[in-house]
């Protein structure tokens, strides 16, 4: 080929190529091709948006994604959810209580836990920064081991001591709302619900163990190896049994007198919802399921709602 | 022999499954895309069982679609196929709730959950489609489209009305957003132009 011959190709290629760069500027987008540049607009307005308002109003734009953060991290426990809509529909529990699962889970309070304005550190007096250190309750235990009553009267005694501290510890202002600090008489016999286990975690206001934040802990932690046997509390019958991210696998036992009884974090719940259980019978395994940073059993005590402090009743003090 | 069957995952789709794992946990998303198993598969069965073939089943922000050469299927039998997935659904939270005797409640209620707001009439759920193939047969096609569009639309902004206020009372849940947003697309899709064309 000689170099006048590859001139004229290349300048009739050149040509093609032109034609067709010119008619492509005359064609329509494609449809497809419109979506795309119409995404592609709109991400692009997003951002430079999100860009500009940080730049502009930072302060508010920081205000904001505090919110949004607070937003992401609050879920309904979906797991939980689902659970209540199973035992509806196999007839273990109503609907109410899959609409209490949903607006208002049980492991919210152990979650967030109102916390009034005199809660605020701002607002904190001497003695309410005493309530929340968890050395309160070790004062109380201490309080209870130096009272050294005649046998027969310890019981009656050491209640009625145990409430009046109770009183000077913890007055009800200072406590979330659905929170006594009294010692009921049960009115029935009971247990402790692991045997020979130590209290890893107070009743009472804590720095959360993964959370990292000061908030109340509706139940005692009692520190077991996985496995050991949860026993009943007291005579009664299972009400729920169920799975959540928080609670992990846990039992609620409901007792006479509107009392109930929780067990949560177990690695297996060998009761079944519904079943009469006696005092001291097996109902589950310690574990550490759910939000949990080491074996133990999460044990809470409730009368019609109303949280009580476990520690009265499963404390060897 | 029949085609094979191409599934697509969307970005949308492995996205908004990230997020709901990294909000609600690894189980939670296994026992949702468990009974989405189940569900599609009672869809799977009986359109094979009538002879037609899936050729694709697509996965995207908005839940799973099944592509199939349908086009022969009569209104019953189609009908059949559409409910069938909501039919798995109900059978399996059956099965578990019975044979589990109260230790599967989350997946039985998943199930069930699945169920139900697959048959909300709302167009591209089976619901939806249902409700159009029954007025369809019943008084022609005009009549079906018609009850699709309003009774879709109208489910669909209460839906989302719905999903906005669990958002809302929950403070969070934000994972639910892509819902809300698919909620009032899907009540506006109908009077859009073009729509179901």
């Amino acid at each position: 080929m000689t170099s006048r011959q590859a001139g004229r190709r290349i300048a009739a290629g050149t040509r093609r190529r032109s034609a067709r760069a010119g008619a492509r500027r005359s064609e329509p987008l494609a449809a497809k091709d419109l979506r795309l540049m119409l995404r592609l607009v709109a991400c692009g307005g997003i951002f430079v948006a999100l860009v500009a308002a940080k730049l502009l109003l930072p302060a508010k734009m920081a205000g904001f994604n505090e919110k949004l953060s607070a937003a992401m991290e609050r879920n309904m426990d979906v797991q939980a959810v689902f659970s209540a809509v199973g035992r509806a529909f196999s007839g273990e529990e109503g609907v109410a209580e899959v609409y209490q699962a949903v607006f208002h889970p049980q492991e919210e309070a152990v979650q967030t836990g109102a916390v009034s304005s005199e809660d605020l550190p701002i607002n904190m007096t001497a003695r309410t920064a005493k309530l929340r250190d968890g050395a309160a309750l070790d004062t109380l235990r201490s309080f209870r081991a130096e009272e050294a009553l005649p046998a027969a009267l310890e019981p009656e005694m050491t209640a009625q001591s145990a409430s009046n501290l109770a009183y000077v510890l913890y007055s009800q202002e200072n406590l979330p709302e659905g929170v006594s600090m009294e010692q009921d008489r049960l009115g029935f016999d009971y247990c402790a619900p692991v045997a020979g286990s130590a209290v890893s975690s107070d009743f009472g206001y804590r720095e959360h163990p993964t959370e990292g934040e000061e908030r109340f802990h509706y139940g005692v932690d009692l520190a077991a190896d996985t496995g050991t046997e949860v026993r009943c509390f007291a005579d009664g019958t299972v009400t729920a049994v169920g799975d959540s991210s928080s609670y992990g696998r846990y039992c609620v036992v409901a007792h006479e007198g509107g009392y109930s009884s929780l067990y949560a974090h177990c690695s297996r719940v060998t009761a079944s919802s519904g079943a009469s259980v006696k005092r001291g019978e097996k109902i589950a395994e310690v574990g550490e399921t759910g939000m949990a940073t080491g074996p133990h059993l999460h044990f809470e005590l409730q009368r019609e709602g109303v949280y009580l402090n476990p520690i009265y009743y499963v404390s060897s003090l | 022999m029949s085609p094979p069957c191409r599934v697509r995952v969307t970005g949308g789709f492995a996205l908004l499954a990230a997020w709901f794992a990294l909000a609600n946990g690894w189980e939670p998303l296994a026992t949702v895309l468990g009974a989405a198993a189940v569900h599609e598969a009672g869809h799977w069965l009986v359109l094979r069982c009538q002879g037609a073939a899936v050729t694709g089943l697509r996965l995207s922000v908005l839940g799973a679609a099944m592509e199939t050469d349908g086009g022969r299927l009569s209104y019953g039998g189609e009908l059949a196929a559409v409910l069938a997935g909501p039919g798995a659904n109900l059978l399996a939270a059956l099965a578990l709730t019975a044979v589990g005797k109260g230790r599967w409640p989350a997946a039985a209620g998943a199930n069930l959950v699945l169920c139900a707001f697959n048959l909300l009439p709302i167009r591209p759920l089976d619901g939806g489609r249902a409700l159009y193939l029954l007025a369809s047969w019943a008084a022609g096609p005009e009549a079906g489209e018609a009850a699709g569009r309003w009774a879709g639309s109208v489910t669909a902004l209460a839906l989302a009305a719905l999903i906005g206020a669990v958002i809302w009372r929950t403070g969070g849940s934000l994972w639910l957003l892509p819902a809300l947003a698919a909620g009032v697309y899907w009540g506006a899709r109908p009077w859009l132009p073009g729509a179901y064309a």
